[in-house]
């Protein structure tokens, strides 16, 4: 278990890669730090769209902590992941203080507190506890979700 | 009715807010803000809807609107949500430029937003059981299915109709009028003062 733990430190970011293989390819911008417990910090992984947009940014996930944990999971803090449309626009940023991320579901889910806006800040919505499904695109706030909208906004909204 | 938009709608209240807009002389607004609590959210990137479930009530200037489920759909490159579903104990409380309101009620409330040959199209349409109704200070009408015309402020009630009028009704005027008959707008229309 102590090496299956190890190996999951170690190759963090090449098991974040993988969750994100159905989009296209992924890169670390820079290899993350870790401390003395193995925990990566300060990492930031990219998902590219596929051809041909392939040099185009599809997703940027980061924390400021990732902790690896039995079964293939990771808990993050500071979990961050915006993402963009094909032009490099931004499209929505997703924030939340901590979560686990499944690298076998590809799934990240939290009990806490949510926040998602998007690029312009047009559109907000918070809430508590939440599942986002990275495959399928699909967020779900599980309670006292809250969504503020300035009407005019463009309704451009990706996951 | 964005979602209703998101919901009634983030499109509705844009259309609504289209009209309760001031003259040209006016002074830049602020930010018109609708909020939208429910107890739960359902984002799909993939499908383009935002699903609010339970105890959904948005918040707008203009209008309130509570239901219980609201789905909308998200055009593919931005803008304008194209079609919004309210649904189960759908009640939409609005009130015009002129200070007039409306109060509104049916089990499903489907506003759709598109632009054909040039041509607005910007509706409500309240349906389901029990019958739909809109009240407003002049009378109260129901009908099987009830559509609201937000660009021609206009309702056209089709099925089972039934209008009560209230004590300040009365024949229609050169202002103020209701109902009035539009000879450009299908049979069963009528013209709904204020809206």
């Amino acid at each position: 278990m102590k090496m299956k733990c190890a190996q999951l430190i170690l190759l963090a970011g090449a098991v974040l890669l993988a969750g994100c293989k159905k989009s296209g390819d992924t890169a670390a911008d820079a290899p993350a730090p870790k401390d003395a417990a193995g925990h990566t910090r300060d990492f930031t992984y990219v998902d590219y769209f596929p051809e041909p947009n392939q040099t185009q940014m599809k997703s940027r996930l980061s924390g400021a902590e990732a902790q690896p944990l039995p079964g293939g999971l990771l808990a993050i803090k500071q979990f961050k992941l915006e993402t963009f449309n094909t032009n490099g626009s931004p499209q929505v940023i997703v924030e939340a203080p901590e979560c686990v991320y499944d690298t076998a579901k590809n799934t990240a889910d939290s009990a806490g507190h949510l926040q998602l806006r998007s690029s312009d800040g047009k559109i907000r919505t918070e809430g508590d506890g939440f599942l986002w499904r990275q495959d399928d695109s699909l967020l779900t706030i599980s309670n006292h979700a809250r969504t503020v909208i300035e009407t005019g906004s463009e309704m451009n909204i990706g996951l | 009715m964005k979602t209703f938009c998101l919901i009634a709608l983030m499109a509705a209240t844009a259309g609504l807010a289209s009209h309760a807009q001031p003259g040209t002389n006016a002074a830049p607004a602020s930010p018109r803000l609708m909020h939208i609590d429910s107890d739960s959210e359902v984002i799909d990137g993939n499908g383009r809807t935002v699903t609010h479930l339970g105890n959904v009530r948005v918040t707008d200037p203009i209008m309130k609107l509570t239901c219980t489920l609201l789905v909308a759909d998200l055009p593919q490159s931005g803008g304008h949500p194209s079609r919004i579903v309210a649904e189960t104990n759908v009640v939409i409380d609005a009130t015009n430029s002129n200070n007039r309101s409306m109060h509104a009620t049916g089990d499903k409330a489907v506003y759709i937003y598109n632009v054909q040959n040039g041509v607005t199209n910007n509706t409500v349409t309240l349906t389901g059981n029990p019958q739909p109704r809109v009240e407003t200070a002049q009378a109260t009408n129901s009908a099987d299915v009830i559509v609201w015309d937000i660009v021609n402020n206009s309702y056209t009630f089709t099925g089972n109709q039934h209008l009560v009028g209230s004590e300040n009704f009365s024949a229609p005027t050169a202002t103020n009028s209701l109902p009035l008959l539009k000879t450009n707008l299908p049979p069963g229309t009528i013209e709904k003062p204020g809206f």
